[in-house]
């Protein structure tokens, strides 16, 4: 049994993240914590694989134990040989450059034989199913699989106990099934795990036990899921002679030798909001940048407004379409929040024209209205991501591309991101967002693009989509957004 | 072809080479081991595709060298005015044989030393060359540092371009218009990557240290290197080509210094 007793921790010694708390994870079952952002999960987490004291600092009281056992003297990788954490971004955790390396590395630190080695990278390579990457490069793995490598590249070290934080969170419904097996099996194995949820529907089906994380303590959950879901949205599309805003004709995209978008064609009408879903890498991303003229289509034209976008330039783009990328920190570029908000009257040459109410308005609704002189890149996760939202739409364009816009928001994020878009489809706009979420489909969106392969699969309302999708082999699609 | 030698020795051969024609700075010399280092490429299928961005840049770049130390080099004999004499105005900028010796000089070295780089980057398998130099007594804490930087080349490459978009997306171009745009354009490009790249840093050391980095002094590998007699006679030709840069710098080849 993995513990911890009466654990208090503080990075600062003002503000306490976990106050007095007791937990116990055991051999064989699957124990979920949840809790809003800032609840301080991931330093539970940190805690518990004995990097809070050994590692990070911070002013830290209580102890661990393993197997009733102190280890209050021992080294990080003392514990490290029993417990295993999972971080949040498997990209970040990757040390080398091929996958059989990287389930390796755990084993060679600790100086076990190579032929020994080599058994347990294909044992732990076989228990998250993926045998077949073992000799694939570690930087062209899809995220899932990144995902996959980092959980093999724990379970070679044969830990005890497995602790994953938000290990769902940019997975598509397929990738969530798959950790949904492989933590079972890990777990019929004899494994204790932990997993620190913010989408709990994903990982709820396996669950053992659910605990909440909030303000430092842990109780029962309380069994509702936090974020309270809207009313359906009526089709507040204009009327038919409307001009599209968004047109791609057979648009096509290829890296190298791999076609991403292959020759789609669509219109994006105003007072539409598109989920625009599919698998990871099923070209989404792609042809988000493609519609935005960031990227030029190989065949066929894409069209903003009705004018090609090869005939525009950057400014004549970022006057009418705001694009939102996956990384936060890709798209700040100011020193200040408040500079960051006005950049894009800047480029285009308009400060003199300023709205004068409008970008203090939006930083206000974006809860970043106290912040105006902190330097964006010293935000939180989530702020920065209102950031991204607010300092995009402050000249309110036309269109909103943005690309899975939810990850790691909690409540005032959701609903600042989900009010910018409502509004920008009732006030004639339109909106596309790439999404796995299907709740988010039916309650914001009132139309679904579904991709496979780069191709648009299928591209209609959406409880027919989904419907659809149900049919023909996409049936989690449905079944996550129904649980929710 | 050159997949195949031992990391360490290829890691030699790059210095070697660097260091050969810093010695011994002639351009023949340079346009030499140029030669030699596309040879390279052709013998290990490394695509050197010129109409690739990077590559085509490289080449302006070394153009623009050529051009600056021409224009810039006054002594030796004047072979041409780039303005010729006209009325009582002129000539102006005069072109020698020595400025186009030192023209060459510097644009070949500058491709010498990014070409070789780059051909030593896509030949040799980081965590080998981690393994090798663990075998030359470096303790494994910093062979891995070179490890890691080779495993996150790939991702700043594909970071870059994404913060390119996402700037483009603003409406900010990258086109030149005066020197505080330029400026601006890369504040723009190297806070979000060095930001990007920092937080990095935290998870990847927590990964590290998680799966028992540095738990001994020292560590099995999996894969190891291995030194053949091809890598020992590698070895000899580059400690030659070193030995003869400073023989040659020293004046004591005076019939091959004439040559190159």
């Amino acid at each position: 049994m993995l513990e911890v007793h009466d654990v208090s921790f503080s990075y600062d010694n003002e503000n306490m993240i976990l106050d007095s708390v007791n937990l116990q994870i055991r051999r064989g079952e699957i124990t979920v914590i949840t809790g809003p952002t800032g609840s301080g999960k991931s330093t539970l987490a940190l805690v518990l694989a004995g990097f809070i004291p050994r590692v990070i600092e911070g002013t830290f009281t209580g102890s661990l134990l393993i197997d009733d056992e102190n280890v209050e003297k021992e080294l990080i990788s003392g514990i490290a040989h029993k417990v295993a954490l999972v971080q949040q971004d498997p990209e970040s955790q990757i040390s080398t450059l091929l996958v059989s390396d990287e389930v390796a590395f755990g084993p060679e630190n600790y100086s076990v034989v190579p032929f020994e080695i080599r058994k347990r990278v294909e044992v732990a390579l076989n228990a998250v199913e993926s045998s077949h990457l073992a000799n694939r490069p570690t930087y062209a793995l899809s995220g899932g699989e990144k995902q996959r490598v980092a959980i093999a590249s724990m379970l070679a070290g044969k830990p005890d106990f497995l602790l994953l934080d938000e290990p769902s969170a940019s997975l598509d419904p397929k990738g969530i099934q798959q950790l949904q097996k492989t933590l079972l099996g890990l777990k019929n194995s004899g494994y204790g795990i932990l997993c620190i949820e913010h989408r709990l529907e994903t990982i709820l089906p396996i669950a053992d036990r659910v605990l909440q994380l909030s303000k430092g303590k842990i109780s029962k959950w309380s069994g509702k899921t936090s974020s309270a879901r809207t009313t359906p949205v009526e089709r507040f599309r204009l009327p038919d002679s409307a001009k599209p805003l968004l047109v791609a004709k057979g648009a096509s995209y290829s890296y190298g030798t791999i076609n991403a978008v292959r020759d789609v064609t669509l219109s994006v009408y105003p007072g539409e909001i598109v989920a625009l879903m599919g698998d990871n890498g099923s070209g989404k991303s792609t042809l988000i940048s493609l519609l935005a003229g960031l990227l030029h289509s190989t065949g066929g034209t894409t069209y903003i407004d009705c004018v090609p976008s090869t005939e525009m330039t950057a400014q004549d783009v970022a006057a009418r379409v705001a694009v939102v990328f996956q990384n936060p920190n890709h798209q700040i570029f100011e020193r200040t929040v408040q500079r960051e908000q006005y950049l894009v009257f800047d480029v285009l040459d308009s400060l003199d024209e300023v709205p004068s109410e409008r970008p203090e308005g939006v930083l206000l609704a974006a809860g970043l209205a106290n912040l105006k002189e902190r330097n964006p890149f010293s935000l939180s996760h989530g702020q920065k991501r209102r950031l991204n939202v607010s300092s995009v739409t402050v000249h309110e364009p036309l269109v909103y591309l943005f690309d899975e816009p939810f990850i790691g928001q909690d409540e005032i994020g959701r609903n600042f991101i989900t009010q910018s878009i409502r509004k920008r489809g009732e006030s004639g706009g339109a909106a596309i967002l790439v999404t796995h979420d299907s709740a988010v489909a039916t309650t914001l969106c009132n139309r679904i693009i579904f991709m496979e392969r780069g191709s648009v699969l299928l591209d209609g309302s959406p409880k027919i989509v989904l419907d659809r999708l149900g049919e023909i082999g996409y049936g989690e699609y449905a079944d996550f957004g129904a649980m929710s | 072809m050159l997949h195949r030698l031992n990391p360490s020795l290829k890691l030699a051969g790059l210095i070697i080479i660097t260091t050969a024609i810093l010695i011994y700075p002639s351009w023949r010399f340079s346009g030499l081991l140029l030669l030699l280092t596309i040879f390279g490429f052709k013998a290990s299928n490394v695509p050197l595709d010129v109409s690739k961005r990077r590559i085509r840049f490289l080449m302006t770049f070394s153009a623009l060298l050529f051009a600056f130390q021409v224009l810039m080099t006054v002594n030796g004999t004047i072979l041409f005015f780039v303005i010729p004499k006209y009325d009582f105005m002129g000539p102006f900028l005069p072109v020698t044989d020595f400025g186009i010796e030192k023209g060459f000089e510097m644009s070949l070295r500058f491709l010498l030393v990014v070409f070789s780089s780059m051909l030593f980057v896509s030949v040799t398998d980081p965590t080998l060359l981690a393994h090798s130099l663990t075998r030359l007594r470096i303790p494994y804490r910093y062979s891995f540092a070179l490890v890691i930087a080779l495993r996150f080349l790939p991702l700043f490459d594909i970071e870059n371009k994404t913060v390119r978009m996402a700037q483009r997306s603003r409406g900010i171009s990258t086109s030149v218009r005066g020197m505080s745009k330029i400026l601006r354009t890369i504040r723009y490009t190297f806070f979000p990557l060095l930001v990007s790249a920092l937080s990095r840093v935290d998870a990847l050391s927590l990964s590290m240290d998680g799966r028992g980095f540095g738990h001994s002094r020292t560590r099995t590998y999996l894969r190891k290197s291995s030194w053949t007699a091809i890598d020992s006679s590698v070895l000899v030709l580059l400690s030659m080509l070193l030995l003869a840069s400073i023989l040659l710098a020293l004046g004591f080849l005076p019939q091959i210094s004439a040559i190159i």
